[in-house]
């Protein structure tokens, strides 16, 4: 194609990108450098009978003006980088130095706004990203076992975790764990603790949060693994009969290689999907026990008081997160392309 | 009508070469054809001629004027296409028609030249039909017609015949060449099939990557090969080729000893021959050997030698019998042979 | 397909079964529960006294005379307003869909075509972009919409989403554009169009089953968006997702969580009836990157 004709064709999709996702990610940059303008003060000398008093006030006007003249805010540096609602290097520190052993160290840090969110997000990405492809594979593997007429049922119904709304189904697993819910009463007769509540509980908290994203993301692995399935090639698998391998070593030795790919694909698209973990905190009403860096962004962004710097920090964080976690996709790309 | 120069056309992508100095004058009227394995340069070479590929060197020209940047909408030209590229949502009638349509050809004059193709194509009875319902060999033919319906300057057709079966082939062969007879419009036609180059062509240019190996009519490529490779390519089975020293006019390898060449040039050199040349004497022969396989065609035999790393076949009559293992001879006289350089590939001027 | 190979024992087939039913109950009940629960009231849905409240109603039965009652929906679609919301997602949801796809088709054809580099690093720019997390832009977004007075419309938040759109509608339809032989498009050009009439009278009427998956998915970012949609819209042009969130934040008088629970049944309706005509081509969407990827 030529290069003109490429140009026009791409060109409402670039102009597009440019201007809503690469340009915010340069407005998030700049903006987590500034900070929000303080307060004007006015410092007004009241002198009556018994002497003269300092008083001060803020002064409305003149603060509403000087942030209507520079929106952005006033220059800080990595200042914002480092309090303590993001890398904290002082508080960190301190902790260091307090400390006695690695847990306790670690749960210090926990109790700082942006590692509490790293924790789990990463915690989050690590555990529901192997589990939705091993249940993936074995929801894959089973209804490739069925008969026919099975299928395309199953396959609806196993859709649906994934289509529905994340904030929807999360709200739907939430009501059923509640303590009057259905879940959540099983739950108590199972513990025999009639007082159980995920809601009060960080450690359930967290197991249900990681419950709903591989219940959400693992129809999704299903799907990819049933296809892959499907052209899984025959011949192999009649000639590794031919050869003497068992149904185990027939799986082991040519559907998994055959998959392999696959999983590549999947992991990828759900390393980037988990670490951007979002709604069901909200939904769970999580915020105490679980926060990851999406929710701490929204959290800073939602309320009275917009805390535009604060969230571009985690913002950027959050990228060079992505960044890291996408960089060996990125370089053997790079490689792949370049052989 | 139209005369096509090639004048030093290069392809590259990045540091790959796709096509390598490309250098020939194609005569009005010509059947040419491009000769080569799969990745040699000739579709390549093509699809600029066709303007679907940007010329990176060179020129190329039609009637002496350069149409290097012209779309290819604007070169005048039709092309049958490997996969015919017919328009899956139009009809038989449609799918010819579309050119004409797109090139604002006056409506009136639409059906008459739509059914005039048709007629060529033999394509009468499936005029209403989508592609979809049509076997390969009808589908191809649509391709056809769409390319004929137009009077072009030039036809270009790319393997037009590698997805049918090789009964059809023949035929649909036999088809071409006769609509370009009929039509007398330049034509260069890509394949990888050396019998369709030396049944259709009135010249044949053979490549192997990216260069012009050979250019001449059917019967030079195949009596003169000028290199190993052409050799090699051309001919069913392909020429027999053994490696060896030549001294004084005397040709010695594996088992294997030839009399009587030219006494000119010496040293390594390649000895080639036909199989249909040479014959199995039961006398003193020039190749003495066990036989390494006896293969019946039909109407002859092929008997096969290994001689060093190559193997050699002679074609002989088919009620011969031997039994592999036997040793076997063969009289090649120094007039059938032709001899390479070894180490250049290239003829050696007898 | 029944060759030996592919054939199962029993025991097989017997542990293959029983794991599906229980992956199906797991995929599904909560669906059906929260459905029929939506019809009760919420001292049933959310019973201290016995989870079987929900099943048969009791005390839906005591309050309003039936064992099903219509108070949550009611209650939410008339009371709160959520028909509002409804009207506002089908204009977000057609919009972003149409705009999506009049571009990505657009540009996923050039993408498929071009044999030049840049296309390879395109594609990888709109992976990248892919990765980022919606709410990571968005709070890029505030500062200047609030400056230009973009903020809080529907138009705003329509464009913003077919821009976060866009990296995965091109990849998508770069790879059905792919499965289209180019052939196709030469010969139009050899025969006489150019570029884009090749694009306009060729490709596009056999585009479509890759153009409806490829909008399928479109529909479902949209109709699923939170992060965008609950920041940058206004209150009055809330969108169903976000307005459901608010019924959650709203204090918890009694009733208002059923007003949430109708809602939520009511937000799902449409994806259950979207899986059930477009099954196949979602799951083909689904494997559309992965097969080649």
């Amino acid at each position: 194609m030529k290069h003109s004709s490429f140009f026009w064709f791409v060109l409402p999709s670039t102009v597009l990108m440019l201007l809503f996702i690469a340009m915010p990610i340069v407005s998030v940059v700049t903006q987590s450098f500034y900070t929000a303008h303080e307060q004007v003060i006015l410092e007004v000398e009241n002198c009556g009978p018994f002497g003269c008093t300092q008083e001060t006030s803020v002064d409305q006007e003149a603060t509403a003006a000087l942030r209507e003249a520079e929106p952005l805010g006033k220059f800080a540096g990595f200042d914002i980088y480092t309090d303590r609602n993001h890398l904290a290097f002082g508080e960190v520190a301190a902790a260091w130095v307090k400390s006695d052993g690695l847990p306790d160290f670690g749960s210090s840090l926990m109790n700082l706004p942006f590692y509490k969110a790293l924790g789990f997000t990463l915690t989050y990405t690590a555990i529901v990203t192997p589990l939705t492809i091993v249940l993936g594979f074995i929801v894959a593997i089973a209804v490739n076992a069925v008969a026919k007429s099975l299928r395309g049922p199953t396959i609806f119904f196993s859709l649906l975790p994934m289509i529905v709304t994340p904030l929807v189904g999360s709200l739907i697993l939430f009501w059923m764990v509640d303590a009057r819910g259905i879940l959540g009463t099983g739950l108590q007769w199972l513990a025999d603790d009639p007082n159980l509540s995920v809601k009060a509980s960080t450690g359930l908290m967290w197991i249900m949060l990681m419950v709903y994203g591989v219940w959400h993301a693992a129809p999704f692995a299903f799907v990819v693994f049933y296809a892959g399935l499907q052209t899984v090639n025959t011949d192999t698998l009649e000639s590794a009969m031919v050869d003497g391998a068992t149904r185990w070593e027939r799986i082991r030795y040519v559907v998994v290689p055959h998959l392999m790919p696959l999983v590549t694909f999947v992991a990828l698209i759900q390393l980037m999907d988990n670490f951007r973990v979002f709604e069901p905190i909200i939904s769970f009403q999580a915020s105490a026990h679980a926060t990851s860096l999406s929710y701490a962004i929204f959290n800073d962004l939602g309320g009275e008081t917009r805390l535009l710097s604060s969230a571009a920090a985690t913002s950027v964080l959050t990228i060079i997160g992505i960044g890291i976690l996408l960089s060996p996709v990125l370089v053997r790309t790079w490689r792949d392309f370049n052989r | 009508m139209a005369r096509l120069q090639l004048k030093n056309v290069n392809k590259r992508w990045g540091s790959f070469v796709g096509v390598d100095n490309f250098d020939l004058d194609i005569a009005d009227q010509e059947f040419l054809v491009l000769l080569g394995p799969s990745g040699c340069g000739k579709s390549t070479t093509m699809r600029m001629i066709a303007g679907l590929e940007d010329v990176t060197d060179g020129e190329i020209l039609f009637d002496g004027k350069v149409v290097n940047d012209l779309e290819p909408k604007d070169r005048d030209i039709s092309m049958v296409f490997q996969s015919y590229g017919l328009y899956p949502n139009l009809t038989v009638y449609e799918n010819i028609r579309f050119p004409l349509k797109v090139r604002k050809v006056p409506k009136e004059k639409h059906d008459d030249m739509v059914m005039n193709a048709v007629r060529m194509t033999e394509l009468e009875d499936f005029m209403h039909r989508r592609p979809a319902d049509l076997s390969g060999g009808q589908r191809q033919r649509v391709a056809l017609g769409r390319a004929i319906v137009r009077k072009p300057t030039v036809f270009l057709m790319d393997e037009p015949l590698s997805n049918l079966d090789a009964k059809l082939r023949v035929s649909t062969r036999a088809q071409i060449k006769n609509l370009q007879s009929k039509l007398k419009t330049t034509t260069v036609y890509v394949t990888h099939d050396q019998i369709e180059a030396m049944t259709l062509a009135d010249r044949v240019v053979v490549m192997n990557a990216g260069k012009i190996q050979q250019v001449g009519t059917p019967t030079d490529i195949y009596d003169t090969p000028a290199n190993t490779f052409v050799a090699s390519f051309i001919g069913s089975p392909a020429m027999n080729l053994v490696e060896g020293l030549l001294k004084d006019g005397v040709f010695e390898g594996e088992n294997i000893r030839v009399e009587g060449l030219p006494t000119g040039p010496s040293g390594n050199i390649t000895l080639g021959f036909r199989a249909e040349d040479a014959e199995i004497v039961d006398g003193a022969g020039q190749i003495e050997a066990p036989m390494y396989s006896i293969e019946l065609l039909g109407e002859a035999s092929m008997i096969t030698w290994r001689l060093g790393g190559a193997l050699v076949s002679i074609k002989t009559n088919k009620e011969y019998r031997a039994e592999i293992g036997d040793v076997v001879r063969a009289r090649i006289p120094a007039e059938i042979c032709h001899l390479f350089d070894t180490a250049t590939g290239e003829r050696v001027a007898l | 397909m029944s060759s030996i190979a592919t054939k199962q024992t029993p025991t097989v087939k017997i542990l293959a079964n029983g794991f599906l039913i229980m992956w199906l109950i797991v995929a599904a009940f909560p669906f059906l529960w929260t459905l029929w629960g939506s019809f009760k009231v919420e001292g049933d849905f959310f019973s201290k006294a016995n989870w079987a409240n929900a099943l048969f109603g009791t005390l839906t039965q005591s309050e309003t005379g039936g064992s099903f009652t219509g108070a949550g929906y009611y209650g939410a679609w008339v009371q709160e307003e959520f028909w509002r919301a409804v009207m506002n997602t089908t204009i977000v949801c057609v919009c972003v869909v149409t705009i999506s796809l009049t571009f990505g088709t657009l540009g996923g054809y050039a993408l498929a075509r071009s044999t030049y580099r840049y296309a390879f690093w395109f594609l990888l720019f709109a992976l990248m972009f892919r990765a980022m997390p919606p709410i990571t832009l968005v709070s890029g977004y505030l500062l200047p919409f609030f400056e230009w007075n973009l903020w809080g419309r529907l138009s705003t938040t329509i464009i913003v989403l077919v821009a976060l759109n866009q990296p995965f509608t091109l990849w998508m339809l770069h790879s059905f554009f792919k499965n289209i032989p180019q052939d196709l498009d030469e010969s139009a050009m050899v025969d006489g169009c150019t570029r884009f009439q090749a694009f306009r009278h060729v490709i596009i009427p056999v585009m479509w089953p890759g153009v409806i998956t490829t909008g399928l998915f479109s529909f479902l970012l949209a109709y699923n968006d939170f992060a965008v949609t609950s920041m940058l819209l206004s209150k009055e042009n809330q969108t169903m997702i976000p307005k459901i969130a608010s019924f959650l934040g709203t204090t918890q008088t009694k009733g208002n969580v059923m007003f949430a629970v109708s809602a939520v049944v009511s937000a799902t309706a449409p994806l259950f009836v979207m899986v059930m005509f477009f099954q196949r081509q979602i799951v083909s969407g689904l494997t559309a990157g992965a097969v080649k990827g």
